[in-house]
């Protein structure tokens, strides 16, 4: 492969598709350019369980003719993306990264993927992820993902292989599953774009539930102006989907004004000064917040001092509304669960449902903290994550003692699930590198229904910084 | 409050039928009482009064 088989790799989704409508582009090459890629790359990195080479080349070659004919199919012709193996694909194994769906294969697609289809996007694969998408998976049946900034380190969770995928450019974009920040990790540990829409954006229809509650589905991406395109062409009113919104769908990428001037942004005091927070983390949040205000937002401190809570308060009402999903199969196949899923779910059958009670309703208060804030200002900063991808052996030992079960399984949480708890949409984006070369991501957070002020304010940032044009070693 | 010991975890599982391995038995007795814990602080905050929707009304449907 020449370089520059590689740089159209890099290039993202929206560039590609342009150089397609010009007929610069054949859909068979970039196809075969990211086969290749997976084939050189995919053996360390373990973004895919599946990939669908025959069929994409097949899907690639009527998408090449239909160009010859003039014949547009759509805002993503040609373009191969893959998705979180938690998403249903007509005739297309669909793990959620268990063994125990191992032979599962639906006969319809999620809604998600046949909107992408029907812009003409190719579907390339089905990306590793944690077990049922619960995160804490000691043994992955599928292979163990890696970051691939450092194949040593965690590449985030749950959508693992949608983080690595968009990061080494495996594919031209992916789509994630955010409940408690499922997106949003992977983007910040890999150096990808993760978007958590506003729940209800996005239909959930064919997708595995983690927590029906929080469940979102997002794009994965190199750029915020491929999240802005998938985002437009997957959101919106679904029939299959009782709870999605009859909102109607903005042009998203008409948000990308690149400047964030007039916005007015809130830096959440208790997760940049918090304890957990690692000082390159902070000291690399703190740097795009003067970013952001020498582009034109008003910045200021804001306290939510809830905010401490909200990883315990996020795990009770999602593992318990998991544990009851999984009530069955645990029962009757326990030894067919990665021992740490089959750990969190029985922990979470142990509950009470008094405390389960009490959570929900902690949520409800972490929820309207938020919205206060959020109609104070246009959005909320804060680290996507405390720490840059730790190594993989963390998830692997032991835990030995509760108060290493609180700041394993609460803490980190805490950066995310304030987002997913409020049902509002969040973004991560790259804003730096710890001194080791491991990505570190920035989060910002709006209103419900706010894409387009958080999309635009990631755009001034992404384009300001140009930390997307960064590669990884492996990749 | 008092921390649960491995066997009361075990005795817990099995009345509910939960599948506890011995392998298990000392991460989950750990993640149950750091759940225990952090959501008995809940117990500070004002909670009487608030209405446990899972999500805003208006935000969802």
């Amino acid at each position: 492969m020449s370089s520059a088989d590689d740089d159209l790799a890099f290039a993202g989704a929206a560039r590609q598709a342009a150089l397609v409508r010009e007929k610069r582009l054949s859909p068979v090459e970039l196809v075969r350019a990211y086969l290749e890629r997976i084939e050189r790359f995919d053996g360390q990195l373990r973004a895919f369980i599946t990939v669908c080479g025959k069929s994409a080349l097949e899907e690639a070659a009527r998408a090449e003719t239909a160009a010859h004919e003039g014949n547009w199919l759509g805002p993503l012709h040609g373009i191969p993306f893959a998705v979180k193996d938690q998403l249903d694909t007509a005739g297309v194994l669909t793990t959620s990264g268990s063994a125990l769906l191992r032979a599962n294969i639906p006969s319809g697609d999620s809604t998600v993927v046949a909107r992408l289809k029907a812009a003409g996007a190719i579907l390339l694969g089905k990306l590793n992820l944690t077990e049922f998408a619960l995160g804490g998976t000691i043994r992955f049946p599928y292979g163990q993902p890696r970051n691939p900034w450092n194949p040593e380190h965690d590449p985030g969770g749950s959508s693992s292989g949608a983080g690595i995928a968009a990061a080494a450019a495996l594919c031209s974009a992916t789509l994630g599953e955010d409940t408690g920040g499922s997106v949003r990790s992977p983007a910040s540990y890999c150096g990808a774009v993760g978007l958590r829409p506003t729940w209800g954006r996005v239909s959930r229809h064919g997708c595995f539930p983690a927590a029906w509650s929080m469940d979102q589905v997002g794009p994965l991406t190199r750029t915020v102006e491929d999240a802005a395109l998938l985002l437009g062409i997957i959101a919106g009113w679904d029939s299959k989907d009782s709870l999605a919104s009859r909102e109607p769908v903005p042009d998203y990428r008409a948000a990308l004004v690149g400047n964030a001037r007039g916005l007015r942004i809130g830096v959440i005091i208790e997760l940049v000064d918090g304890a957990d927070t690692h000082t390159e983390v902070r000291s690399a949040v703190i740097q795009a917040s003067r970013g952001l205000a020498a582009l034109g937002a008003a910045v200021e401190d804001v306290s939510l001092p809830l905010i401490p809570h909200a990883g315990a308060v996020f795990m009770a009402l999602c593992d318990s509304e998991a544990a009851g999903y999984h009530k069955r199969w645990l029962a009757e196949r326990p030894e067919e669960y990665d021992a740490g899923t089959r750990r969190r779910l029985v922990t979470a059958g142990l509950i009470s449902g008094f405390s389960i009670h009490q959570a929900a309703r902690g949520r409800a208060l972490i929820r309207e903290q938020a919205l206060d804030a959020l109609r104070r200002f246009d959005l909320l900063l804060a680290p996507t994550s405390p720490h840059p991808a730790p190594p993989i052996a963390t998830h692997t030992a032991p835990v030995t003692s509760k108060e290493e079960a609180a700041k394993r399984f609460f803490a980190r949480r805490s950066y995310t699930t304030p987002a997913s708890l409020a049902g509002v949409p969040a973004i991560s984006v790259p804003c730096g590198f710890t001194a080791a070369g491991l990505p570190i991501g920035l989060q910002l957070i709006a209103r419900p229904m706010g894409e387009p002020t958080v999309l635009r304010a990631a755009h001034a940032w992404e384009q300001e910084a140009a930390l997307s044009r960064k590669r990884p070693p492996v990749g | 409050m008092a921390d649960l010991a491995p066997e009361h975890v075990r005795h817990l599982a099995a009345s509910l039928s939960l599948p506890l391995t011995d392998d298990d038995v000392a991460e989950v007795t750990h993640r149950l009482n750091a759940f225990l814990d952090a959501l008995a602080a809940l117990d500070m905050l004002p909670l009487q009064s608030v209405e446990p929707w899972p999500t805003r009304p208006e935000a969802g449907a």
